[in-house]
């Protein structure tokens, strides 16, 4: 029997509106600042242009970097939370089950106490590889165990190798007072610092990360049902399942590195999602993407609006707002 | 109640009390939306194999659900031994009642014997926590599902057949009057539906105990039931014993099915023969374009 | 169930049946944590024999200082660690039978996180607080978030366990957002002392605090050990479970609200001590196959015991520094748990 599949909710409409609510809070995202510009001037700016005008070139230099950021990052960690929940079949996974913030965060706290280093160039590099090595130990632990790297095996190695690291980066803390002063804001996920370089390097990993997301969806859906139903789709669940921990793995370092280890987004933005579209991850992990950034992009306007001139962080202004919001959507969609 | 039309060439069912006691009057029931099953009436006969049968879909698990107080009612009445089942202390009902549902999972890595031994848990409290009745019960039900050689196992590593006569285990080591299977015989092979088919009306018969059982193998129901229920789009569209339920303006009003029902000169019960369209028989296969 | 490998008592009116390998690892457990209990008393910066410390604990104190270490420090804080273990351990495991999910503890009903933020914003804003409000506060805090989730995930019916489960997610992230807001814009030394509460430690517990979590499990255990039947039931699923007599959602009510209550008292003690909530169980799965009553029970024992060594090691590996429990916890429990893991196949609640 062949069902039509209808998007529950939503019209074929969607997926453009989407990318045009998307495009909009981009250009918000923008013209937002010490000093306002008008949107049209926005996308002028954007589309044709011109470095004698002052405007342009606040547009162009030193706003478009960060809104590229916002989308990305928030793109990277809904997307990578959503391939976790898919591929664990645990509804409380998330990127940072993998150990990759905290190991972000411990690769950070180490070199910036310990070595004294701070160049700005270099702690996204060193929280990218502290990430990837978390994310290693966590996955080596879990496949030398008997059984495979099943998904329970997986999640509670990434819970203690998490639970691990995350107490020795407050004993650190706890013993010095001077770097934890320096990596507190840090440590809580903000879009303020990022460099431009950072970003050149962190784009391949962010859209070789989205690719394969976006490749493996199909199957990730099948993988959801079960592992066994999965085999029986025709699904190759051994190189399913590493595929998909590359994707998290390349955009979860790609978004610490830019913005630190923001933690609510990948956990809870793939959730929404799920509750507004369905549970078939071919519109899941590109709705993710939009909803993340198109988030991210918001929440990133209203942490500098909120008190401003005082920009409060973003990583924690995605969650003061956007729990109520997702509690909402679980009380009146669930 | 007594069966209506009990004939000669089936066993007679053991002497009956005067009110059934499982009864169902209009009641509807649903998820929350619109009720699924409509304004059903039903009399199941004690120290009887009631069977159940229709289309997927038509609302024989909510049914079954429904007179285990899983779900609510949305209104009418189930009455188990003359009381509303929704004001019985939940605990007697399960010394009374039990249920299988369809598909139940088991947590991962537990064992038959565990399983098994969670059907005694209405006979158990804090101080009785595991006695020698639960031990016969336990051991008595494994025997009797033929699943006494998997005692160690855990219940995640056997085959599905098998898984499901650990299931069946628990619900008789709960050791009631009124058993509810609901597809208990999925996963089985021929031999062993016959079997389990055989073993429950025995029960019925020998203990008068009141089964009913959701069944999609139309020709074991005719052969095994004594009283035949069909539902459709949740409601009760025939209902008696197989002879005068089990013929083919039946089949074709509920199941949509064509089909023929000749006697097995054996036993004498119905069989159904689905009729397959001669042009499917007998066509040549069409060339490809 | 046969009686091979079972202590059992069959007949009369106290009948059970209960597995040998299991009560050996319980009673190896329990010893541990004795001996815990002795180390803790002789360790630290003044050092006392075994001898010594069962003559002061005899009542004959080879020396004033002696009376004064063991009884007035050492004793109720090594009680403190080892009851708030054992609460925290017993919280986690009822939560996983409940939701049946192993990654369940008793962050996921907000009890850490509602201590947490009532107390760090206690100390950010109002530092003059004298500390023995802390734990009242803590209590509070603790108690209303998880109210707070409970109220807002009960009230349909349905897919509880899912909604719970997100909703839990939700607040948390809320609450542990404020938190981290009043951390990073608070004050930096009040942030400090806060940091510190928040991991959870056990230097500050005398006998009014060892009283209490000594008191709390004994009233609430037996409680939970008369739920452990049901908890059973209930991991079968929910209609398997209403077909065999329980009263699904008012079980689910009541579990919660004793693992909320055990974790909530301990946090309100020792601060919202992370890992032992979520690990013990695993590793009393791991140690030994066991009924649901049995494996609370050796949760419980797991707990005590790593947070009992956790509070001894913390306090001794870098004195005169205190690293506080919740983080030794954390950095000695991870290795035993992934030896475990490494050992045994994955056995889920
Ligand atoms: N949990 C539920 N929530 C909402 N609707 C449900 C639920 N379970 C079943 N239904 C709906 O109720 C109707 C009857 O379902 P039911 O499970 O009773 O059918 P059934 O006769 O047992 O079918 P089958 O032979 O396939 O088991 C179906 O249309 C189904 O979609
Ligand atoms: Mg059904």
């Amino acid at each position: 029997m062949i069902v039509p599949l209808e998007r529950p909710g939503l019209s074929s409409l969607a997926p453009l509106l989407g990318i045009a609510a998307v495009s909009l809070a981009f250009a918000w995202h923008i013209s937002v600042g010490a000093r306002s510009i008008p949107l049209h001037v926005v996308v002028e700016a954007l589309l044709s242009y011109d470095p004698a005008l002052f405007d342009h070139v606040v547009v162009v230099d030193l706003r478009l970097p960060r809104a590229l950021l916002a989308a990305l990052v928030g793109a990277a960690l809904a997307v990578a939370g959503a391939l976790m929940q898919g591929v664990t079949r645990n509804p409380l996974a998330e990127p940072g089950i993998l150990g990759l913030l905290v190991g972000a965060s411990f690769a950070v706290v180490v070199v910036v106490g310990v070595f004294d280093l701070t160049s700005p160039t270099l702690i996204p590099l060193v929280a990218a590889v502290g990430a990837v090595l978390a994310a290693g130990a966590v996955w080596g632990i879990a496949a030398a165990a008997p059984g495979g790297a099943a998904p329970l095996t997986l999640i509670l190695a990434g819970a203690a190798v998490m639970a691990f690291l995350a107490a020795l980066v407050t004993v650190a803390s706890l013993l010095d007072e001077q770097t934890f002063e320096q990596l507190r804001v840090w440590m809580t996920g903000s879009l303020a610092g990022a460099q431009n370089e950072v970003l050149k390097w962190a784009l391949p990993w962010f859209g070789a990360g989205l690719i394969v997301a976006l490749a493996v969806a199909r199957q990730v859906t099948a993988l959801a049902m079960g592992e066994e139903t999965a085999i029986g789709l025709g699904t190759d669940v051994v190189r399913l399942k590493a595929l998909s921990l590359f994707a998290v793995v390349a955009l979860t370092a790609a978004a610490v590195a830019l913005a630190g280890p923001m933690g609510f987004v990948g956990l809870v933005v793939p959730h929404a999602v799920r509750l507004l579209v369905g549970q078939d991850y071919r519109r899941i992990v590109p709705w993710s993407a939009l909803a993340g950034a198109g988030y991210l992009l918001v929440i990133d306007v209203v942490a500098r609006l909120l008190l401003a001139p005082v920009e409060i962080s973003t990583g924690l202004v995605t969650a003061l707002i956007g729990a109520p919001i997702f509690v909402w959507l679980v009380r009146t969609r669930l | 109640m007594r069966l209506k039309c009990s004939t000669a060439q089936y066993d007679e069912p053991v002497e009956q009390r005067d009110a059934p006691r499982l009864q169902l009057r209009d009641a509807s029931v649903g998820y929350g939306g619109a009720p699924i099953v409509r304004n059903v009436s039903l009399d199941v006969p004690d120290g009887a194999l009631t069977v159940l049968v229709g289309p997927n879909g038509s609302g024989k698990s909510t049914l079954m659900k429904a007179m285990a107080r899983v779900l609510r009612l949305d209104a009418g009445n189930i009455l188990l031994d003359g009381r509303p089942i929704g004001q019985l202390p939940t605990r007697q009902v399960a010394r009374r009642l039990a249920l299988l549902p369809q598909g139940p999972v088991a947590p991962e890595g537990l064992r038959v014997r565990e399983l098994v031994a969670q059907g005694r848990f209405p006979h158990q409290s804090l101080l009785r926590q595991w006695s020698r009745r639960d031990a016969d019960a336990v051991e008595a039900a494994m025997e009797a599902a033929d699943v006494a050689q998997f005692a160690e196992r855990p219940v995640s590593d056997l085959s599905g057949g098998q898984r499901q006569r650990c299931w069946i285990a628990m619900v008789l080591a709960q050791e009631t009057g009124l058993l509810l299977l609901d597809e208990p015989a999925t996963f089985l092979d021929l031999k062993v539906q016959v079997d389990l088919m055989q073993l429950l009306r025995r029960i019925a018969k020998q203990e008068g105990r009141t089964v009913v059982v959701v069944l999609h193998e139309l020709n074991v129901a005719a052969a095994f039931a004594d009283h035949l229920v069909m539902m459709q789009d949740g409601r009760i569209r025939a209902e008696g014993c197989v002879d005068a339920v089990f013929n083919a303006a039946n089949l074709a009003k509920v199941f949509g099915l064509d089909a023929t029902v000749v006697r097995d000169p054996v036993s004498g019960r119905p069989v159904c023969v689905p009729r397959v369209e001669p042009a499917v028989l007998h066509t040549p296969r069409i060339a490809a374009e | 169930m046969t009686t091979a490998g079972m202590f059992s008592r069959l007949d009369g009116p106290v009948s059970f049946a209960l597995p040998l390998r299991a009560l050996a690892v319980l009673g190896l457990l329990l010893g541990l944590c004795c001996v815990l209990l002795i180390v803790s008393l002789m360790a630290g910066s003044y050092p006392l024999g075994a001898l010594d410390v069962v003559a002061t604990l005899t009542g004959r104190p080879p020396s004033e200082m002696a009376q004064t270490v063991v009884w007035q420090f050492r004793f109720p804080r090594t009680l403190a660690a080892l009851a708030a273990g054992a609460l925290l351990a017993l919280s986690g495991a009822a939560l996983q039978n409940v939701t049946r999910n192993p990654l369940a503890d008793p962050s996921l009903v907000g009890v850490s996180q509602g201590a947490g933020l009532a107390v760090v914003a206690a100390i950010v804003v109002w530092p003059d607080l004298p500390q023995a409000l802390r734990p009242l506060l803590a209590f509070g805090g603790a108690l209303a978030v998880a109210a707070l989730i409970q109220g807002i995930a009960m009230r349909r019916t349905g897919g509880a366990t899912m909604r719970f489960i997100l909703t839990g997610i939700g607040i948390a992230a809320f609450i542990s957002a404020l938190t981290s807001a009043f951390l990073t814009y608070g004050q930096i030394d009040r942030a400090v002392s806060a940091l510190g509460w928040l991991a959870g430690s056990v230097h500050a517990a005398g006998w009014s605090e060892a009283g209490m979590l000594a008191g709390t499990l004994l009233c609430l255990v037996p409680a939970l050990f008369a739920a452990s039947r049901p908890m059973a039931a209930m991991r079968m699923g929910q209609d398997v479970a209403v077909g065999l007599g329980l009263k699904v959602g008012r079980t689910r009510a009541a579990l919660i609200t004793l693992s909320v209550a055990l974790a909530a008292s301990a946090v309100a003690m020792v601060g919202p001590l992370g890992f032992v909530g979520l690990v013990a169980p695993h590793i009393a799965h791991r140690l030994a196959r066991s009924g649901v009553g049995l494996h609370l029970a050796l949760s419980a024992a797991a707990g005590a015991a790593l947070v009992g060594a956790a509070d001894l090691v913390g306090r001794v590996a870098f004195a005169p520094v205190q690293i506080p429990a919740g983080l030794v916890t954390a950095i000695l429990g991870v290795p035993i748990f992934v030896w475990l893991i490494l050992r045994t196949q994955a056995r889920p609640a």
